[in-house]
């Protein structure tokens, strides 16, 4: 199977989910128009990120309202956007959805929520925790959420899982200005090249751009395949929608070329967890 | 340590300089910059930046000198006007001063700085309500950490495009952003009298002290850790004791907080809040 992925590599705006609610259907309807199957957002991507105490003002239910042009959107197309979630429990997440054939499939809550120098997301925002695998029609899908996926443990467990596509919003600001790139993208780099490369993979990777207050976000979305290696790379600072192409065939032949997925044990794993527990 | 490790890649800070102050203003409303040009380095850079980013026609540049004002200061500024393509804008503040002056007797030449400064500070915030324009201001990482700076004076903007980077960075920038090489060399200088320099006021030069500030700030390195990468124990204990006592200039006044949600303490929000 092969089908096509839009990465909406945008600028959202802090705290104004009306302009943002839009710029999320103008993206998608481009994105259908394109032949895109599915169309990836950044985190926050409904809200903006730097919210500080508007985090109260603009949470909201993944099947709210407000989101309902986006949802019926997707009867055409899926979509994957970043939003303050009110959970049921009155907490607000920072979250992901998934909408497929016009409705909300699955809410993927943040796990890893940086909280230092620059960061302060759990000073406003509630923890999730749990990992997200869901079938999807583009096959296992897994999401994580810009700090989420520097956690290697969660990610191979995601693999072990059987995730396919692993579908990873973010809002990573620019940091690192002494060498050819930004020392943050070779962080990311190293993160999307070992979930391809060991874990078999496919990674939707879209940074948003634009600054919330000091703090600018670098984009460099990108698309990393298992056979491929990046085919898709957005360029820098700029707001963009790029397409890339999965062909799910490549997983297959990436496995079978380098079988880690198949040399995995994960009773291993669970013997030095029970074994570490009990000494 | 060397000054290669504060080497920075300066297509890629000018690019992103451009776009921050293009968004900050945008984000707030405005399409206008106004900048108090000094004939120094920094104001020089800021200016170039500004016009690089919003056009000519957007930055509205003044030069507000002083009777004691260097002749080099006026050069420069002009130098940079033109190399900008704006319009020479002038505006003498000697009148202004003397009136207060000639009130004081005996002022000490750190009052009467300071006095320049906010004076200057208040006539570039009239003249951005005068041209709707947001006031970009020309610190450096390296004046903000040692507080080499007056409070409210040449500190008060709108925002601060060149305040991460030390003094040497921006020397290098105004380099690859091709600057006047007269503006480029010349020593730094907050030209209140004759002769003054910055790193003769600070007691060291930029290429010590921004090596110095890196590895304390950056690096987090103790003062006898950064004494063993071969800098005088004593000097970066003074630049120690700089940071320290200038910490008041980068905060925002503390509030006594009495309520449930109080400005600066739990009223938090992004500058750029748009509701």
């Amino acid at each position: 199977m092969t089908y096509t992925v839009a990465l909406a590599q945008v600028n959202p705006a802090c705290g104004d989910l009306e302009y943002n609610v839009k710029m999320h259907i103008d993206q998608a309807e481009r994105a259908l128009e394109a032949g895109a199957d599915l169309i990836v957002f950044p985190e926050l991507s409904l809200s903006g990120y730097l919210l500080k105490d508007q985090t109260l003002d603009v949470m909201r239910r993944a099947d709210c309202l407000e989101f309902a042009g986006l949802c019926e959107l997707s009867r055409h197309i899926a979509i994957c956007a970043g939003f303050v979630e009110e959970g049921e429990d009155g907490i607000p997440y920072n979250s992901a959805l998934f909408m497929d054939a016009g409705e909300v499939c699955h809410v993927h809550r943040k796990m890893y929520l940086p909280t230092h120098g620059m960061f302060e997301e759990l000073k406003f925002l509630g923890r999730g925790r749990e990992l997200s695998v869901f079938d999807t029609r583009f096959g296992r899908t897994g999401i994580v959420i810009c700090r989420d996926l520097f956690h290697p443990l969660e990610v191979s467990t995601m693999a072990a899982l059987g995730v396919e596509l692993l579908l990873a919003p973010s809002a990573m600001p620019a940091r690192g200005f002494g060498g050819e790139e930004l020392g943050i993208e070779q962080t990311v780099g190293l993160a999307l090249g070992s979930a391809s490369t060991f874990l078999g993979m496919f990674v939707v990777y879209v940074n948003r751009v634009g600054f919330d207050d000091g703090l600018g976000f670098y984009g460099r979305s990108a698309l990393s395949d298992p056979v491929g290696g990046i085919t898709v790379s957005a360029p820098r600072f700029e707001a963009v929608q790029l397409l890339g192409t999965v062909d799910t065939s490549h997983i297959a032949r990436h496995r079978y070329q380098l079988p880690i997925r198949r040399e995995e044990d994960l009773e291993i794993v669970r013997h030095a967890l029970e074994t570490r527990r009990n000494s | 340590m060397t000054m290669d490790t504060l080497a920075l890649n300066n297509t890629l800070v000018e690019d992103y300089l451009k776009r921050f102050i293009q968004e900050e203003l945008h984000t707030s409303g405005f399409t206008e910059a106004c900048i108090a040009l000094s004939g120094g380095l920094d104001s020089a850079l800021v200016l170039k930046l500004a016009v690089d980013a919003l056009g000519a026609d957007h930055v509205h540049a003044i030069f507000l000198p002083y009777k004691a004002s260097s002749d080099e200061s006026r050069r420069d500024a002009r130098t940079m006007f033109e190399f900008c393509g704006i319009p020479w804008q002038e505006l003498d503040i000697s009148g202004m001063a003397d009136a207060y002056l000639a009130l004081q007797p005996g002022i000490d030449r750190l009052r009467t700085g300071n006095l320049l400064a906010r004076l200057r500070m208040a006539v570039i915030f009239d003249q951005s309500k005068k041209e709707n324009a947001l006031v970009v201001g020309t610190s450096n990482k390296s004046e903000l950490l040692v507080g080499y700076s007056t409070w409210y004076g040449d500190m008060a903007c709108a925002i601060m495009p060149i305040g991460d980077l030390y003094k040497t960075q921006v020397r290098s920038l105004a380099r690859h952003l091709g600057l006047p090489q007269q503006v480029i060399a010349k020593p730094p200088s907050a030209d209140l009298w004759a002769g003054q320099t910055d790193e003769g006021e600070i007691g060291v030069s930029y290429e010590t002290l921004d090596q110095v500030l890196y590895l304390l700030v950056d690096q987090r390195c103790s003062s006898a850790e950064v004494s063993s990468e071969g800098f005088e124990l004593d000097l970066v204990q003074r630049v120690e004791r700089k940071i320290l006592t200038s910490q008041f200039k980068r905060v925002s006044p503390p509030i006594a907080k009495l309520s449930q949600r109080t400005v600066g303490i739990d009223f938090l929000y992004p500058r750029d809040w748009r509701k």
